[in-house]
């Protein structure tokens, strides 16, 4: 996988891919309704499980087919299903008030945080025509993104989402570079990471129904 | 017959330019299940209001007067560097780039703009202000979104960005250019008055942006003024086909046929195009006015991340 040109068909597709995850990672960034947060979220990961299944392609190994079809089923389908019955529907969680930042200047720093992740990984460097090249520095652009998200955001809910988007940046690097990786590690890495987001958002869920809000921005209406 | 060329690319833009609008207008009622206007009736609009005598207000200097022929030089200057119907430099293809192409379209507005201030109309003012705040916005990106072409051709001239692009298919599916492509669309639609920045077909005065500035024009200079909108319309257009999606099909720049072939082609890339804008401008609504700096930023930030990822462009 390490080995795989920049060139060949599986090569732009996945550079591509993960420039459309950097943009999906952009989108939550640039986004203030809670719906929206879910939808870009599970975009990205129905994208990271089409470039965990191009990685299944170009080494053949059977272990990256099951976690590109978890992470389509979890993170693609079932999170974001799940979480916009429960903060939506239920809790009538619509519009993010707890933004620190406005949302055009938060974009710009995104944009400076891209522009470093290239700058302290120096693609230039790295060796040429191969896929890690582009890989590398558009993970560490989202995974930058992802804590961005969680230093701008006051909410709860979009701390997750932060959270859950740099755990994406960091499974787009492993993917496509270390196929190698023992499968044991990230799958229990994988499922840490669901349970540590299935506890916080039934923590979430309850300080929600007693206050109302999980914000420290002013108090809103009472959800009816 | 390269100048001979030359005059043809310009009068193809002139002539058609007109039509494409009309075919647009058309387009949209369709979608919108109405029957809509004749496709040659800006034409037909065109005659109309050259036919007609202009009243123009006895507070107005020899600025408001001289504006819509500025602009429309603007337009026609623009139309000699840009490849419309050849993909071979013509004569007059090195006057200026794509950038210089920029500047002399931001000369138009700005002549436009002061026009619109000259008359002391509130309407205009609004309509100056508002369009010349938009256009400090787009000016930026339009400037990266130039770099990213540049990036892949090694150069800033139209007909060479063509040609690179033209020559690697690869190129095409670069994230590089495809974040430039999709940056320069949402420039063109909201230089051109487009949703979801303006809506083309809007009469309420208050709500416009581009069209208000021209309110106090009547007659032959009205003409002028939605004529050279319309050209303005056609050459973005050409430009986003003939440099960013579809590089092929024009004419060689040394034979006549080769350049009325090209017309052909360029119609028919412009269809696609004015599909595009057509499903925009009926899907969307427009934004309301201090969300344009997101839209505008949005753009900005696809270019800038279009420039940084050609850091692994395979050469």
């Amino acid at each position: 996988m390490q080995h795989l040109s920049l060139t060949s068909p599986a090569g732009v597709f996945l550079s591509l891919d993960a420039v459309l995850i950097l943009l999906t990672a952009f989108a939550c960034l640039g986004s203030k309704l809670f719906d929206r947060y879910l939808t870009y979220y599970g975009l990205q990961s129905v994208l990271l499980a089409a470039a965990a299944a191009t990685a299944a392609v170009v080494t053949g190994d059977n272990a990256l087919w099951v976690l590109a079809s978890l992470t389509l089923c979890l993170k693609g389908i079932a999170i974001p299903l799940a979480a916009r019955r429960l903060l939506v529907s239920r809790l009538q969680l619509q519009r993010d008030a707890g933004i620190a930042l406005g949302l055009s200047t938060s974009l710009i720093l995104g944009a400076g945080l891209c522009a470093f992740a290239y700058l302290v990984i120096g693609p230039q460097n790295l060796a040429h025509g191969l896929i890690s090249r582009s890989i590398i520095p558009l993970s560490t652009a989202v995974l930058l993104l992802g804590a961005l998200m969680m230093v701008v955001r006051r909410h709860m809910v979009a701390q997750l989402i932060g959270w859950l988007i740099m755990e994406n940046g960091v499974f787009l690097g492993a993917i496509t570079l270390t196929a190698s990786f023992p499968f044991i590690v990230e799958a229990g890495i994988f499922f840490d990471v669901i349970a540590g987001f299935l506890i916080m958002l039934a923590m979430t869920t309850g300080i929600a129904e007693r206050i109302s809000a999980a914000s420290l921005a002013p108090p809103r209406r009472e959800p009816s | 017959m390269p100048y001979l060329l030359q005059f043809l690319q310009s009068l193809a833009v002139v002539a058609l330019a007109p039509l494409y609008a009309g075919v647009l207008t058309r387009a949209s009622a369709l979608v919108q299940s109405k029957h809509g206007p004749a496709i040659l009736q800006p034409y037909f609009d065109l005659w109309k209001w050259l036919g007609k005598a202009s009243a123009v207000s006895d507070q107005t200097s020899w600025i408001f007067r001289a504006a819509p022929y500025v602009a429309m030089a603007c337009y026609l200057a623009v139309s000699t560097i840009v490849p419309v119907i050849t993909d071979q430099p013509l004569p007059l293809a090195f006057l200026g780039d794509l950038l210089g192409g920029a500047l002399v379209l931001g000369l138009a507005s700005f002549v436009m703009s002061l026009a619109a201030l000259d008359t002391a109309s509130p309407l205009g003012g609004l309509g100056a202000s508002r369009t010349t705040w938009i256009g400090s916005l787009a000016e930026p990106a339009l400037i990266l979104v130039f770099f990213t072409v540049g990036v892949l051709s090694a150069s800033d001239n139209p007909y060479l960005m063509n040609h690179a692009i033209a020559a690697s298919p690869l190129a095409m599916v670069l994230p590089t250019h495809l974040l430039g492509a999709v940056a320069f669309f949402m420039l063109l639609l909201a230089e051109t008055g487009h949703i979801p920045i303006d809506n083309p077909s809007g009469t309420i005065e208050i709500s416009m942006i581009e069209e208000s500035r021209v309110l106090e024009y009547s007659g032959r200079e009205y003409a002028l003024v939605k004529w050279g909108g319309w050209i303005k319309l056609f050459l973005l257009s050409a430009i986003f086909m003939n440099v960013f999606v579809l590089p092929w099909g024009l004419g060689d720049g040394t034979s006549l046929v080769g350049g009325l072939v090209g017309i052909l082609a360029v119609l028919g890339k412009l269809a696609v195009c004015g599909l595009a804008i057509v499903i925009i401008d009926s899907s969307f609504a427009k934004l309301r006015f201090f969300r344009i700096a997101e839209y505008l930023g949005g753009a900005f930030l696809l270019a800038l991340i279009g420039i940084v990822t050609s850091y692994v462009v395979a050469k």
